[in-house]
């Protein structure tokens, strides 16, 4: 798996701590120019800057260990067999059960490329594991939750849902039409991929003891995925603190170019799907709605981390794919909603 | 024991042992937000809850990995080998990079958005939608602005008393006796952190700091205010007040 990829190829520890060094000094230093031309205290701005990241970080927080927690708990005690069995195999009705299976298997983007590894080495139809691949992510009750407590029943929240829905399917759909399950995985994951429960099965653990496991993953799935909630809620909150409103508003006033800044803004955040709801809340003021949406149904389907994860699983065409046709349609969507809305 | 596979345990051991801390830290340090009511400066107070439950988990979490990473230590001790069954190999630099909130919690005294957060003006629009319309003594400034964006003419309001506590905020585009009164709007937390605030004109208005929080009690008045036609609060009372424990409007 990826994990285990990356350590071979680990940068030595010291220039990592150089990296962040100077991530550390630049923020500093930004702070304080910033500080200078507007004649505010730098310890004003930096305080400023404290009160929004960690707003957003508690905030988004415990979401953060629900849906770290619910991943361990998939790890370790669901089976996915017997669910397989009971799923449509013509291709539509496949991408369609695809993009509503998140709500059985409750992952969010870092958990979804395991589990649609899995599906696919069962047998399961093309298309119901892309649009499972692209959909889980949002799919899943946490994420529903956090999506809700950040902006309410509105426009937000369904525009999320029902693009989610259409973008997974035919995306699932196309993908599945042209492509057969050996075109989609590297041979290594198709042939014989590792069973994830191999060592659980000879002798099958208490369910105390399962529990424990499941509760020291999510430890290590906290890890895994809070540096990438502090980086995107440290640019969130620098965003806020040092770019002026009329710069926020020129990038996010555009019913187009909004959408495509914000999609890139979600791929290169790589922020977990059961918190953007909150670094998505940084944008509300400045930019359109459609930007918004995309940026939420856009971000769980593909951002660094998961093509990084993707480049493991899948062939490399495939790959490209599974990027390019959710940017485009998710472009689209928010396209129409900001039309839809007046945005012009 | 090779001195290799010494080296890799002894570095893995203080990886869980930082994990453990900083899992355990993270729980404290939401109790104390909960408990000194700092919470307040940060998101929204219906959301309490959900820090709360942050809380519980961060510590579940944390005795979990205490337990299991001592049994660990002592099954290698006794094996001479490492197992790793994880997924996910958790590094120094990870760990240092979720260690961030922490040190900045600690650095950096919790301070409510106030004047500095102000970028690009305070907005005159109410947010969200109007709820139960209050007595005007009880309504705080997002009452009033929702108020005036239902009202068919500003001049409707000529006479009615207010009473409202907010933060100074001043334009150059002002009058010298004017500023707005200014308070900052949270729907979920300080991601969304919306300024609005009502004009005010008060004898002496000159002297007051710009960011001090104030309680101004008087009549509105319909007047041109920095190029508007609006409800103003012309001043009757101008009275300097400590930040409230709530320092934030809900919608």
């Amino acid at each position: 798996m990826i994990s285990h990829n990356a350590r071979h190829g680990e940068t030595p520890e010291r220039v990592k701590f150089i990296g962040l060094a100077s991530i550390a000094a630049l923020l500093l230093i930004a702070i304080g120019h910033q500080a200078n031309s507007s004649g505010r205290e730098y310890m004003l701005v930096l305080s400023v800057f404290a009160t929004r990241f960690l707003g957003i970080f508690v905030e988004a927080v415990p979401f953060l260990l629900l849906g770290s927690i619910t991943s361990g708990l998939i790890e370790t005690f669901i089976k996915s067999d017997d669910i397989m069995r009971l799923l449509p195999r013509n291709r539509l009705g496949a991408a369609i059960s695809g993009a509503f299976l998140g709500l059985v298997f409750p992952v969010c983007e870092c958990g979804v490329v395991p589990v649609a590894r899995r599906l696919f080495t069962k047998g399961t139809p093309v298309s119901l594991g892309v649009a499972f691949l692209l959909a889980a992510p949002f799919m899943n009750p946490i994420v529903f939750a956090s999506t809700y407590i950040a902006f309410g029943f509105g426009p937000v929240f369904i525009g999320r849902v029902v693009v989610t829905i259409l973008v997974a399917v035919i995306v699932g759909t196309v993908i599945g039409a042209f492509a057969k399950p050996e075109a989609v995985l590297k041979p290594i994951a198709l042939g014989g991929g590792r069973e994830d429960h191999a060592h659980c099965d000879h002798d099958e653990p208490s369910t105390r003891v399962k529990l424990m496991g499941a509760l020291q993953i999510a430890g290590d799935e906290f890890f895994e995925m809070g540096r990438f909630l502090v980086f995107g809620s440290m640019l969130a909150a620098l965003m806020q603190t040092l770019v002026p409103q009329e710069s926020l508003l020129a990038l996010g006033a555009g019913p187009i170019f909004s959408v495509v800044f914000m999609q890139v803004l979600a791929y290169v955040l790589s922020v977990c799907s059961t918190v953007d709801s909150f670094l998505a809340l940084a944008f509300v003021n400045t930019f359109t709605t459609g930007a918004i949406v995309s940026f939420l149904s856009f971000g769980p389907m593909v951002d660094i981390k998961s093509t990084l994860m993707f480049t493991g699983v899948f062939r490399r065409r495939i790959v490209l794919y599974l990027i390019l046709l959710p940017f485009v349609m998710n472009l689209l969507a928010g396209t129409v909603i900001n039309a839809l809305l007046g945005y012009v | 024991m090779t001195v290799a596979q010494r080296k890799h345990h002894d570095a893995a051991n203080g990886i869980a042992r930082a994990k453990t801390l900083i899992l355990f830290g993270m729980g404290i340090y939401l109790t104390l937000l909960i408990m000194t009511g700092s919470l307040d400066n940060y998101i929204n107070q219906r959301f309490a809850w959900l820090v709360v439950v942050g809380a519980l988990l961060f510590f579940l979490l944390a005795l979990v990995n205490f337990y299991s990473s001592r049994n660990t230590a002592q099954r290698d001790h006794e094996h001479h080998h490492h197992h790793h069954h994880h997924h996910y190999h958790v590094t120094w630099d990870i760990v240092l990079v979720v260690a961030f909130p922490l040190l900045l919690a600690i650095l950096i005294p919790s301070r409510a958005l106030g004047i500095e957060a102000v970028n690009g003006g305070v907005s005159l629009n109410p947010v969200g939608v109007a709820g139960v319309s209050r007595s005007p003594l009880d309504r705080n400034i997002l009452d009033w602005l929702r108020e005036f964006d239902r009202a068919a003419t500003p001049a409707q309001f000529n006479g009615t008393p207010v009473d409202v506590v907010g933060f100074v905020y001043r334009e150059p585009s002002h009058p010298e006796d004017g500023f707005m009164l200014a308070r900052f709007t949270l729907s979920c937390c300080v991601a969304d952190a919306f300024p609005i605030g009502m004009p005010v004109i008060a004898d002496g208005a000159g002297d007051l700091t710009e960011g001090e929080w104030l309680r101004v009690g008087g009549q509105l008045k319909a007047s041109a205010f920095a190029g508007d036609f609006l409800p103003v609060v012309v001043a009757e009372m101008v009275e300097r007040v400590d930040e409230p424990a709530q320092p934030y409007l809900y919608p």
